[in-house]
């Protein structure tokens, strides 16, 4: 039954991507967007990865919307119409396919999904699962490995986050400005009216 | 095997709605089918804990039935008020009556 | 005892799955935004209400299981009637009319902005 679901729901992602491709209404495009990450979330908690799903969850579904209708509220709503596309349609088919064929390829290697003698649970968690209580000190594990022992990568995925939100705000604050000026101008002559 | 018929049913609800949000053609259709989804999304993260022999995870359903209804908020704000920033005071509600 | 309970779970399952899909299936087929608000309001309502009362009967006694079931249903009691709530509203402000009995706003009666 959790295979059916899984199937099902990537049928559905499938069916999601090319309507979102078809569309030319932006703001249909981010509701699909939406319900696109609430479909991918709900595949990783079938994978049992729930702590993704929560990030789903909340990034995907919640916050990237907002972020995308605020966006669409600076720009047009609808997709500017290209009457002839400017590039060939062989280049970049030809490169879709070789990517795809060079994954493919990849997972041919892959080991079995949980064996435990795959890589991924020889190289480093064993040490981590070992000793991370006296290297570090603290008793979640994932903790330390995110604030120790990945702390350079943490601080790189903060800069990151850190930016984009000021992008943002810059973005938003623009905006806002521009909006307080024309209800000072009607509260005027509200004024005016009362006098 | 009675968790198998609700998953099956929602997946089935799911891809109806997934129809309305492609069909339209209001704006208000979509956001309709994608609070559905979401909804119905809720109850098959439910079901499927138990399906699978763990409920604990149900609550991944609990922060999704939160997320959902804010979601769904702020858009319809951005629609009302054409920007998210809007406090959403007495003004607004009063142009809200005006044109109704 | 297990047989009761496994009796009204299914019996609720199948009253909630049954609503869900006429709820889905009005969604579709029903001819504008008020009366579709109508059809998901019953997947918000009836719908989830009825499959978490049959799960409720499968959480194995009064422990945590229950106590999330109930709390998923009460948040999605309160906050989905707000949103259909919203949603009408919001449509009714942006000069949607509603259908009349004769049919005859059924089609171009409003658009979205920049459509024609």
């Amino acid at each position: 039954m959790l295979d059916i679901l899984d199937i099902a729901l990537l049928f559905f992602m499938a069916v999601t991507a090319i309507s979102i491709l078809r569309l030319k209404n932006l703001f249909a495009v981010v509701m699909l967007g939406g319900i696109y990450s609430l479909l991918s979330a709900l595949i990783f908690v079938n994978l049992d990865a729930v702590d993704v799903a929560f990030t789903e969850a909340a990034v995907g579904a919640g916050i990237s919307t907002v972020l995308m209708l605020g966006t669409l509220a600076l720009t047009s709503r609808e997709e500017k119409q290209e009457k002839k596309p400017s590039h060939k349609i062989w280049l970049p088919l030809m490169v879709c396919i070789a990517t795809g064929a060079a994954l493919v390829y990849g997972t041919l290697d892959m080991p079995r999904y949980g064996d435990p003698n795959a890589p991924i649970h020889k190289h480093v968690a064993p040490r981590y699962i070992n000793d991370s209580m006296d290297e570090v000190g603290m008793p979640n594990i994932v903790t330390s490995v995110l604030a120790s022992y990945r702390g350079f990568d943490t601080l790189g995925e903060t800069t990151v986050v850190f930016t984009a939100v000021v992008g943002v705000l810059i973005l938003l604050t623009g905006r806002r400005r521009r909006d307080k000026r024309e209800p000072t101008l009607e509260e005027l002559e509200e004024q005016e009216e009362e006098v | 095997m009675m968790f198998a018929a609700a998953a099956a049913a929602l997946i089935v609800a799911i891809f109806l709605g997934l129809i309305r949000a492609y069909l339209g053609p209001t704006i208000y259709d979509r956001i309709l089918a994608g609070n559905m989804i979401g909804t119905m999304t809720v109850i098959l993260i439910a079901v499927h804990g138990f399906l699978a022999g763990r409920p604990e995870f149900l609550d991944i359903a609990l922060v999704y039935a939160l997320i959902n209804f804010i979601g769904t908020i702020a858009i319809l704000k951005y629609f009302r008020f054409k920007d998210l920033g809007h406090a959403g005071t007495d003004k607004g509600r009063e142009e809200v009556e005006d044109d109704a | 005892m297990d047989m009761i309970f496994d009796i009204l779970s299914w019996f609720f399952i199948l009253a909630g799955s049954a609503f869900v899909l006429i709820g889905a299936i009005g969604v579709i087929r029903l001819p504008e935004v008020f009366t579709r608000s109508h059809a998901a309001g019953m997947v918000d309502t009836f719908g989830t209400a009825l499959i978490l009362l049959g799960l409720m009967f499968q959480a194995g006694g009064f422990n945590l299981v229950l106590v999330k079931l109930v709390m998923i249903g009460f948040f999605l009691f309160f906050t989905s009637p707000v949103s259909s709530h919203a949603l009408v509203r919001a449509a009714l402000a942006d000069g949607a009319k509603p259908l009349a009995e004769d049919g005859s706003n059924l089609e171009g009666a409003y658009k979205e902005k920049g459509e024609k």
